[in-house]
């Protein structure tokens, strides 16, 4: 009696075992890209572009079609927060998993693309006519440690600050470009004592995240000392005076008020400061991407503001140390990549090229409120009747970026840290430095800091 | 999972003394059968990725970034690094702080007040009393969170604000000026049912009768409690301090989406501290080892209780 | 209930033999400060779900609500949101009843056969579980990968089922524990095999032991949105564990009352889950139940 138990189990056990490898995973027809039916996957976790995408999928399927190619577009509309998306890519990409085509920011692609993960594009794109229109500063963006391409940015954007011209108007402030950061201090220090508040937002602390190096410490930066990486030896030199200044900078805001620091250090910063009080025009001045025009402020945007052309206007970053010119400051990494282990690589990048041409791709411009990085769509509607889109289009074309490396994802931590030892209080500009050399140098690890 | 664990006072009533010897050699295929899929599937999903996670704290694994393409053994140097670490060695510190004064202290001794006045007999509405102290367990992490960042908000509307507003005092930023403060107190919120539940199911067990002579004897209720209770119930207590050091080491969601770990990282307890390593560095091997470190305090910490619950009954 | 009962009665008995002392008013009048305080304390931080939930106007803060369904209703419209529920519910249920079968099976063999290592195999895996989850998921969605259950609702089941299984088998353990030896041998003489044995009289004295596990387990896949998020890739899956963050990530403004909204919802089925269990959560052990 016993003896049948056993067999029981054992015979259990095994069907079981089959049973679960005989499921299968999520399915993924095969192909080798443009021969037989094809369908491509593609990852979008923000509703702005689920909804371009989607908009999108009907020509680009209806285009293949003429073309005598059979590919079928399926988007994986996974509305989800930056950091999940990047805990849950990593996974599907390591297992092999993930759509064929991503959409995604800057510091993901640097560090996917170095993991090995994405694929280079360099083939597809040098077969493309498409990317002789990209323009220069931009491919240079683009290019990785390596050499290679591995993202096409699919819109372009400016970063610099936008200010309430219409209340500064009236508070009788000074509106032409500052050209030193002295020179706008002491025009906020005017504003304060003339409303009590704190007239400017610029992404510092824990809390912002990854906003705090990259829409606001990194524009800073770059814009007084871009040589804070060493392409050469892919390396970040912590001991370049650039560092320092930034940091006493932000301490400078600081100590004189002019900073919204309760709000900076609760979670969400953004919204009481960028969706609350720059809209009421208590805050009057922010640091802000083309973007702004239309996700943050725009009529469809997070929070409109009404009449925003005329109340909003931008100016380019002042010069902070000596000799420095104002500037603009280009944010392009990010953009369309093919993932590595995709076996639909020229379907996807199919895909690719129908969203970076033409009237898709102005579509999407618009709809997200980026500049074009090539040269060819100023005609090109909607995007044409859009004077704030093309006037950043211009500044894009003498604005500045610095390419970068492996170990952004910890440059942003520290950086994020050492800002919030200054909003606490805690530091002053040199202290935090000091915090900032250590921390960056402890999570880089040797290997990445420039000796 | 949710890291509460629940062990009933089912637990710690005598174990039935085992079933004669002579059963034994009959027994094994039974046993494999009723215990061996669950001990497969064990295995398989829990076991093997601890052992996973254990040789990956001997590489230098990184998920992302260049140092992903080629991963090596580094044998200690992750642990030699780690206990090295000021940030490492402070996050632990203040898992120690969190989980003495929010488990060991507050939950126990909010648990066992809770528990003897809902075994008094005078008392009514227990069933209302019990479900309004069982409901901060009931809710998930997120929605637990939630509930207290607005009772912590900064602005004058947030709850607490209003409570001491009432007593003439400031808005105050309590997240940022007493972020420890606030994180333990959210957690005696959240466990102090658990204690309850099994401190209820052990004051049942002490018998009514000792409790009585006792009384006759003319001992106060204070001298009863530690004299003739306290000492019943050792074995429970040091169970539920077991069980609670377990999942209060393993709290996350609750303190990541209130605090993130901040401010400047002085609520970064250890689960948060090996997220951030592991997966927004994608430092696997450093994260790994990190948790290797935990598991051993830990085991060390139930040993203690063990054996502090061994000496004399 | 009932050998409690009695003892419980006996020494109101006596204390009301006694009349009631101003020391005893005052222990008393303490007593019921002490029980009140500590349910508000409980209860006060939901003022916010509830009020925000029923609030068209919610913000991060407790304030009056505008009262409405609204939040309700567009929670329920949203895409694909009555199908988060539906994931949620057979996945919750689906885990807890793998669980409980596993559990009871292996919490009967724990208890009834002192094999060796026994002692081992009880400590080391609920001491396996204190290694946090980003450590291992790497792994285990490695695992899932391999053996083609990534991405796949009853994957998924599995794993949570599994996980909840060291608790389980601790608390099955107890329960069997706590049914005397003399019943089931009193089975085996009227003729039972061992298995009948344990399922006619076993079983239907480990209600209480039962109704725990399920609860514990269930709450626990319910709450879980970190193992579902690796797992899962089509998101026609996903529990609602997920969809409870997509009214943070709408345009970087979190929408307040679609969050309490959803965050009530979410609450509901554990809740109600708890309510037909209660009464057995709260039973004292389940030993002093048959001293009776």
């Amino acid at each position: 009696m016993k003896r049948k138990y056993v067999v029981a189990a054992f015979t259990a056990t095994v069907v079981t075992a089959a049973g679960l490898t005989g499921c299968s995973a999520g399915d993924a027809t095969s192909g080798d890209g443009t021969d037989g039916p094809v369908t491509i996957s593609i990852l979008e976790s923000k509703q702005t572009n689920i909804d371009a995408i989607s908009k999108e999928i009907p020509g680009f399927e209806a285009a293949m079609k003429e073309q005598g190619k059979d590919i079928k577009v399926d988007l994986i509309a996974d509305v989800l927060t930056d950091e999940q998306v990047k805990t849950k890519l990593t996974q599907q990409l390591i297992a092999g998993q993930a759509p064929d085509v991503l959409d995604i920011g800057e510091n993901m692609a640097i560090a996917w693309s170095s993991a090995g993960y994405l694929e280079p594009l360099d083939s597809y794109l040098d077969q493309w006519e498409g990317w002789e229109h990209y323009y220069p500063a931009v491919k240079e963006a683009m290019t990785r440690q390596d050499g290679q391409v591995y993202n096409l940015p699919s819109g372009a954007g400016v970063l610099n600050l936008f200010y309430r011209k219409d209340v500064l108007e009236q508070l009788g402030v000074d509106t032409t470009q500052p050209k030193t950061w002295d020179d706008l201090i002491s025009r906020l220090e005017k504003v304060k004592a003339a409303t009590g508040g704190t007239p400017i937002v610029i992404p510092a602390g824990t809390a912002w995240g990854g906003g705090t190096w990259g829409e606001g410490f990194q524009p800073l930066l770059g814009g007084t000392d871009t040589g804070y990486y060493d392409s050469e030896t892919a390396t970040w030199d912590l001991d370049t005076p650039g560092w320092l200044a930034v940091f006493e900078l932000y301490a400078e805001l600081v100590q004189k008020g002019l900073m919204p620091v309760q709000d900076l250090q609760n979670p969400n910063p953004w919204e009481p400061t960028k969706y609350v009080k720059f809209p009421a025009g208590d805050i009057q001045v922010s640091a802000q991407g083309t973007w702004g025009w239309k996700f943050d402020w725009g009529p469809d945007g997070a929070t409109p503001i009404d009449g925003l052309t005329e109340k909003v206007s931008t100016w380019q970053w002042p010069g902070l140390r000596d000799g420095d010119q104002p500037y603009g400051w280009s944010s392009t990494g990010g953009g369309y990549a093919i993932s590595a282990d995709s076996d639909k690589k020229a379907a996807a990048f199919e895909f690719i090229k129908y969203l970076s041409s033409g009237k898709p791709l102005a579509e999407q411009l618009v709809a997200s409120g980026a500049a074009s990085a090539r040269d060819d769509l100023d005609d090109v509607a909607p995007y044409s009747g859009e004077p704030q889109l093309l006037q950043a289009g211009e500044d894009l074309s003498n604005s500045v970026f610095v390419v970068t490396g492996d170990g952004a994802d910890q440059i942003s931590q520290a950086v994020a840290t050492a800002t919030e030892l200054i909003l606490s209080g805690q530091a002053d500009g040199k202290q935090a430095y000091e915090a900032f050399k250590k921390d960056a140098t402890d999570l880089l690890g040797p290997s990445l800091v420039k000796q | 999972m949710t890291s509460i664990i629940d062990v009933p006072a089912a637990v710690q009533t005598a174990e039935q003394p085992p079933a004669p010897r002579r059963r034994r050699a009959r027994t094994w295929p039974l046993v494999l059968l009723l215990l061996g899929p669950s001990a497969v599937l064990i295995v398989l999903f829990i076991v093997l990725p601890a052992v996973y996670g254990i040789w990956l704290s001997l590489t230098n694994t990184q998920l992302t970034g260049f140092a992903a393409r080629n991963p090596k053994f580094v044998g200690f140097d992750n642990y030699a690094y780690l206990l090295g670490s000021t940030d490492f060695l402070g996050s632990l510190g203040q898992t120690g702080t969190f989980l003495f004064w929010s488990a060991i202290v507050g939950q126990t001794v909010l648990g066992m007040v809770a528990a003897i006045l809902l075994s008094r007999p005078w008392i009514r509405g227990k069933g209302f009393f019990g479900a309004a102290l069982l409901m901060p367990m009931v809710v998930p992490e997120v929605v637990a969170s939630l509930t207290w960042a607005s009772v912590l908000a900064t602005s004058p509307e947030g709850t607490l604000n209003r409570l001491t507003a009432v007593f003439g005092s400031e808005p105050t930023a309590w997240l940022q000026t007493a972020p420890m403060l606030a994180i333990i107190l959210v957690n005696i919120w959240r466990g102090l049912a658990f204690a309850m539940i099994m401190f209820q199911a052990a004051l049942e067990d002490v018998p009514a009768e000792l409790i009585e002579a006792a009384r006759v004897d003319g001992a106060s209720a204070v001298q009863v409690f530690r004299h003739v209770t306290l000492p019943l119930i050792r074995g429970p207590v040091f169970l539920y301090l077991l069980l609670t050091t377990i999942s209060t080491v393993g709290v996350f969601g609750l303190v990541y989406f209130l605090t993130r770990g901040g401010p400047g990282g002085q609520t970064r307890i250890a689960a948060i501290y090996i997220y951030e390593r592991a997966l927004q560095f994608s430092q696997i091997g450093i994260g790994s080892a990190a948790s290797i470190i935990l598991l051993v305090i830990v085991v060390v910490l139930g040993f203690t209780y063990v054996r502090l619950a061994k000496v004399e009954v | 209930m009932t050998a409690i009962d009695s003892r419980v009665a006996a020494s109101a008995h006596v204390e009301r033999r006694r009349r009631l002392g101003p020391v005893d008013v005052l222990q008393r009048c303490i007593g019921y400060a002490l029980i009140v305080v500590l349910a508000l304390f409980c209860l006060v931080p939901f003022a916010w779900v509830v009020f925000s939930a029923v609030d068209a106007d919610a913000g991060a803060t407790v304030q009056w609500p505008a009262l409405s369904f609204e939040n309700f209703v567009r929670f329920f419209t949203a895409s694909g949101t009555p199908l988060l529920l539906v994931n949620s519910l057979i996945i919750a249920i689906s885990s807890t009843a793998l669980n409980l079968v596993l559990g009871i099976a292996g919490g009967y063999a724990l208890s009834r056969f002192a094999f060796r290592g026994r002692r081992f195999f009880m400590f080391s895996i609920l001491l396996i579980r204190v290694i946090p989850a980003p450590a291992t998921i790497v792994a285990l969605y490695l695992i899932m990968v391999n053996l083609g259950l990534a991405n796949t609702l009853h994957g998924l089941i599995i794993v949570q089922a599994v996980s909840g299984l060291p608790v389980t088998l601790w608390l099955m353990k107890g329960t069997v524990d706590a049914v005397p030896m003399e019943l089931e041998e009193a089975a085996w003489t009227d003729g039972n095999t061992r298995l009948q044995g344990a399922r006619r009289i076993v079983l239907p004295l480990m209600g209480p032991g039962l109704g725990a596990a399920a609860m514990l387990m269930f709450m626990g896949s319910w709450g879980d949105f970190l193992t579902p998020l690796v797992l899962l890739q089509n998101q026609e899956l996903y529990p609602l564990a997920i969809g409870l963050f997509r009214a943070f990530s709408e345009r970087n403004i979190v929408d307040w009352g679609l969050l309490a909204a959803s965050a009530v919802v979410y609450v509901l089925p554990p809740a109600v889950l708890y309510m037909l269990v209660r009464k057995n959560l709260l039973k004292s052990s389940l030993g002093g139940a048959l001293k009776g």
